[in-house]
């Protein structure tokens, strides 16, 4: 049933007429997200009987308590460019499209963190942010990622956050709407002590918040939250081109001042994720990416990447998968010459070198652009999809030199079928935090969903990827999963929690305690009980 | 291309929402980050250009049909291509295009908004978009002493448009871009009563047969009068001569200059001084039929395919897409800053990526709240930097923003650039009020 007539002049009196549709058309446009192909074999999924834009934490915490008396499914949204960011559990479900909440509440400076409402997006609160000295990260999934969602919602991750640490670890105090409607106020949240402290006394309910990898709507809204920012050193770049060229061309003419950007080559893979390990526990580098050697390398269209694919040799290839990107940055000179010492002289230790093509000052300056300012994720570009592979959580070099090999094993045969296309160089990094909490991996694919052998090749992959009795066992619970899976389709968290001390019976007692009532969608996160389970979760 | 053929755009389309902003990369203002007004306003992601791939999917899958809230989509679009700037930045897509041709599709369905019956029964009968009598059309240049081309030759054709034809209020611009071709020496003429509309308004509304017998009359037209080059106050009729006709593959014989790029030559080659100008802070509005609009038309016969063994798309031969950087973006400025004692000073949405003044794509007849709202976020811009006058070049443009100026009550002047260049070359001699001096001026 969708909603009757009544429900939805409840809700339209809630955000006014403007703000809520139930138009087929406009429904229509909140049913296609570029992961459903993958997923459910077709670009549609049931629309939603409603799409409100709330302007408010009032209005918003109204909407919830209304779907909770009327048995409503809800799930808020803001950018919504995710693999499944649109889809519904059930058919008599709403979306909250947040896209009126989009004000940067404030900026501390002093205390280095932002209070954003949820269609703040990344480079909204970077710019902001830039004009004081401060910077938020550049985030994986491009500048249109919205601050509350990367760092609340999902497991997003940077390949900067070897000096802004991972999103979900920067989330100071929240503003919650709970799956009932109540508020719960993390940390201080604006009370007495600001939004400083991340979490008051108690247990620390940022876990909770996150869910496992992200509970993607499945806990209800986030309406504010403040986020931890970092030291930024100089002026938002102003970026150059030359007559005729397109907008996509405009670069940096140089590195920054504060800045010295290297790409360290390595006789062996061994050697670089040690070399790197080094480096980043000694708090050297801002950005720290092993294999990430691509980044910023994109042609306009699909016709110039292909050339300029066509163009790199198997030994530039080799050498890519050896290099590690490694910026680094200072307040002041003196600091900066101390950083450029030390990380030269670790990768001197580790017989590394200086190769002078990637390391062109045009080049760097472009790579620079990327790390720091990133425009877009062109890996959309090559079919309309794309997929990343699987990340483990534990980021010692040890870890990635066992993970590199069956990484590449494992999607070998799929790339050597032509079925998906490695637009790496091969297994990439990002570490987290000094490398002391982890180090997301994998292989940049893409895969094109509209032929029927690159879409079953993708599907197979992906099955390996999440088979908890697979290859990737020993690294751990994929945290790409969150981003792009249907839990009632993947049942990732059915799988892998038994091996994991049951930890997702935990996740639905949790699920449970928030959502009585069972209306905040959980598509993409756990539902209290598994279907066919019985009520005591046996 | 035909609707259909926009089947891959469609499935393709991530909803990344880039077309809903200008490029990240050039954006410098958090107040000013909005390139698509449509999503601006009306906020549900059917109003942007992913969201129309996704209605325009949903109809091709059946899902849909075209009805009065599908329309209200379809043409709640500037057509100003924003999006076809900032999407590019990423995709290979071609979201303005995918919008032309859904449009097309609407009209040759019969499914139009009603607002759109009597204009287009204008131009069939009284060859004008905006509802006037061809036996008027000429009025504008009454007592003006121009050659017609009709009875004497003359190399060069003013061709004034349907809206300074028609347009009391901008008669005096349009006097006055004459004024500085004779006073530079140049040979102009104009068509007077018996020139006739681009049709390039009533393509992007969708009627493409409209165009196709425009083009036709114009062609005719020119060849028989012996017109060496068109020069054009008319962004609008600008694109439609030198872009659309291309595309159409019924492409003019003979050159088309915007006014700006004409002009500019002229205070090149000496033949116009501008002297002084009024001193005030200015900034420039890139119209965007003289901007994205305007870059000149790449033609493509190819197909879609995939090399061997590998998962990317590409084309069959190499595509060049338009990226909007070949539109005109240079030359007002140019002729903005040489100007002695102008101040002046850009907005932050710009050249390709500005944003639209909200007349375009049949918006300011079909819904003018839509387009007043979007002509006055670009007042609000203007005014953000300081401007005392928003400069552009294009009727539809100066319409638009004085209208917006006046709804919303934005205390900053809107010029044409011809306007400017008049003062700053001495005022009018050919008998017009001075157009720069103030508010009480201002007509």
């Amino acid at each position: 049933m969708r909603l009757t007539d009544e429900e939805y002049r409840a809700l339209e009196e809630i955000v006014g007429s403007e703000n809520i549709s139930r138009d087929p058309v406009v429904m229509e446009s909140y049913n296609q997200v570029w992961g459903n192909k993958l997923v459910f074999g077709q670009k549609h999924t049931t629309p939603p009987a409603a799409v409100l834009c709330p302007g408010g934490v009032q209005e918003i915490t109204a909407v919830v308590k209304l779907c909770n008396q009327h048995g409503i499914l809800f799930k808020a949204l803001a950018s919504g460019f995710e693999w499944v960011a649109t889809v519904l559990e059930r058919e008599r479900g709403i979306l909250l499209d947040l896209r009126r909440m989009d004000r940067i509440i404030e900026i501390d400076e002093k205390n280095m963190f932002a209070v954003v409402e949820p269609f703040v997006s990344c480079h909204k609160l970077q710019l902001e942010a830039n004009k004081l000295g401060l910077y938020i990260g550049k985030p994986g999934v491009g500048y249109s990622g919205n601050v509350i969602a990367v760092a609340c919602c999902h497991q997003e991750m940077t390949i900067s956050q070897i000096y802004t640490s991972g999103y979900g670890r920067n989330v100071l105090g929240c503003e919650w709407v709970l799956p009932t409607g109540e508020i719960l106020n993390l940390g201080n949240s604006g009370r007495e002590g600001g939004w400083f402290s991340a979490d008051g006394p108690g247990f620390s309910l940022r876990g909770i918040l996150r869910g496992r990898a992200g509970a993607n709507g499945g806990h209800g809204v986030l309406t504010k939250a403040s986020v931890k920012l970092y030291p930024y050193y100089g002026e938002v770049p102003g970026l150059k081109r030359h007559p005729g060229e397109p907008p996509s061309a405009a670069q940096l003419e140089g590195v920054p001042e504060h800045y010295r950007a290297f790409v360290f080559t390595f006789p062996t893979m061994d050697k670089m994720l040690r070399a790197s390990a080094e480096i980043g526990r000694a708090e050297l580098a801002c950005v720290l990416a092993p294999g990430y050697i691509a980044t910023g390398f994109t042609g306009e269209g699909n016709d110039e990447e292909w050339a300029m694919m066509r163009e790199t040799t198997p030994e530039e290839m080799e050498r890519a998968r050896n290099s590690v990107p490694v910026t680094i940055n200072g307040h002041s000179a003196r600091e900066l010459e101390y950083r450029e010492r030390a990380v030269l002289s670790i990768m001197e230790k580790w017989d590394g070198y200086l190769d002078a093509g990637l390391n062109h000052p045009d080049v760097q300056a472009r790579r620079f652009q990327y790390q720091f300012w990133s425009t877009g994720v062109p890996a959309v570009r090559a079919t309309g999809d794309f997929m990343v592979s699987i990340q483990g959580a534990d980021g010692s070099p040890e870890m990635q030199m066992r993970h590199r090999p069956v990484e590449i094993e494992a999607f070998g045969p799929f790339a050597e079928s032509g079925a998906i296309l490695q637009n790496t160089a091969g297994v990439v990094y990002r570490p987290q935090e000094h490398y002391s909490l982890g180090c997301s991996g994998g292989v940049g694919t893409s895969f094109d969903p509209w032929d029927p052998a690159s879409l079953e090749a993708a599907r197979e992959y992906q099955d390996r990827m999440y088979d908890p009795a697979g290859p990737f066992r020993r690294f751990g619970y994929t945290n790409r999963g969150a981003m792009m899976q249907i839990e009632s389709i993947h049942h990732i968290h059915e799988r892998w929690g038994p091996i994991y001390d049951g930890c997702d019976y935990w996740l639905r007692r949790v699920k449970a305690m928030l959502d009585p009532n069972n209306v905040a969608d959980w598509s993409a996160y756990i539902p209290a009980e598994y279907a066919g389970e019985a009520e005591d979760g046996a | 291309m035909a609707w259909e053929d926009f089947e891959h755009d469609m499935q393709r389309c991530t909803r990344c929402s880039y077309c809903k902003w200008i490029p990240w990369r050039f954006m410098e203002s958090t107040d000013f980050m909005q390139g698509c007004p449509s999503i601006a306003r009306y906020n549900f992601h059917a109003y942007s250009a992913g969201g129309r791939y996704n209605i325009s999917y949903s109809l091709m899958q059946n899902r849909l049909e075209i009805d009065d809230s599908f329309l209200d989509v379809v043409y709640k679009c500037l057509m100003d291509g924003s999006c076809d700037v900032a999407c590019k930045m990423q995709q290979d897509l071609e979201p303005l295009q995918h919008m032309q041709d859904l449009r097309i599709k609407c009209v040759e369905e019969g499914q139009v908004p009603l607002e759109h019956v009597p204009i287009i029964r204008s131009l069939r009968k009284e060859d004008n978009m905006v509802e006037g009598f061809r036996s008027e059309r000429g009025e504008w240049a009454d007592g003006l002493d121009v050659k017609r081309v009709a009875e004497t030759p003359a190399e060069v054709l003013f061709h004034a448009g349907c809206r300074y034809s028609y347009d009391r209020e901008l008669w005096p611009v349009a006097r006055a871009g004459v004024d500085l071709l004779r006073r530079a020496g140049v040979d102009v003429g104009i068509m007077g009563h018996a020139e006739v509309c681009c049709a390039g308004r009533a393509y992007e509304l969708g009627y493409v047969g409209e165009m196709v017998k425009f083009a036709q009359s114009h062609a005719e037209n020119l060849r028989s009068r012996g017109v060496k080059a068109i020069v054009t106050p008319c962004a609008d009729c600008y694109a439609s001569f030198k872009v659309l006709y291309d595309k159409i593959g019924m492409k003019l014989a003979i050159p088309i200059f915007h006014i700006a790029e004409y002009l500019e030559g002229l205070i090149a080659e000496g033949a116009l001084q501008p002297r002084k100008a009024p001193g005030m802070r200015v900034t420039y509005h890139d119209p965007c039929h003289l901007g994205r609009l305007a870059e000149p038309w790449i033609h493509w016969n190819g197909k879609e395919v995939k090399p061997p063994n590998a998962q990317i798309w590409l084309h069959d031969p190499p595509k060049k897409y338009r990226r909007g950087t070949g539109g005109v973006y240079d030359t007002p400025r140019n002729i903005i800053r040489s100007l002695p004692g102008v101040d002046f000073v850009e907005m932050y949405r710009i050249r390709e990526y500005a944003w639209c003044c909200g007349a375009g794509g049949g918006v300011s007849e079909t819904y003018p709240d839509f387009a007043l709202w979007t002509g006055a976020e670009r007042l609000r811009e203007a005014q953000a930097v300081g401007a005392e006058a928003v400069v552009s070049a294009c009727p539809w443009c100066k319409r638009n923003l004085t209208d917006a100026a006046a709804e919303a009550g934005y205390d900053i002047q809107v010029l044409d650039i011809i306007e400017l260049l008049q003062e700053a070359c001495g005022g009018d001699a050919s008998g017009n009020r001075h157009a720069v001096n103030g508010r009480e001026d201002r007509r």
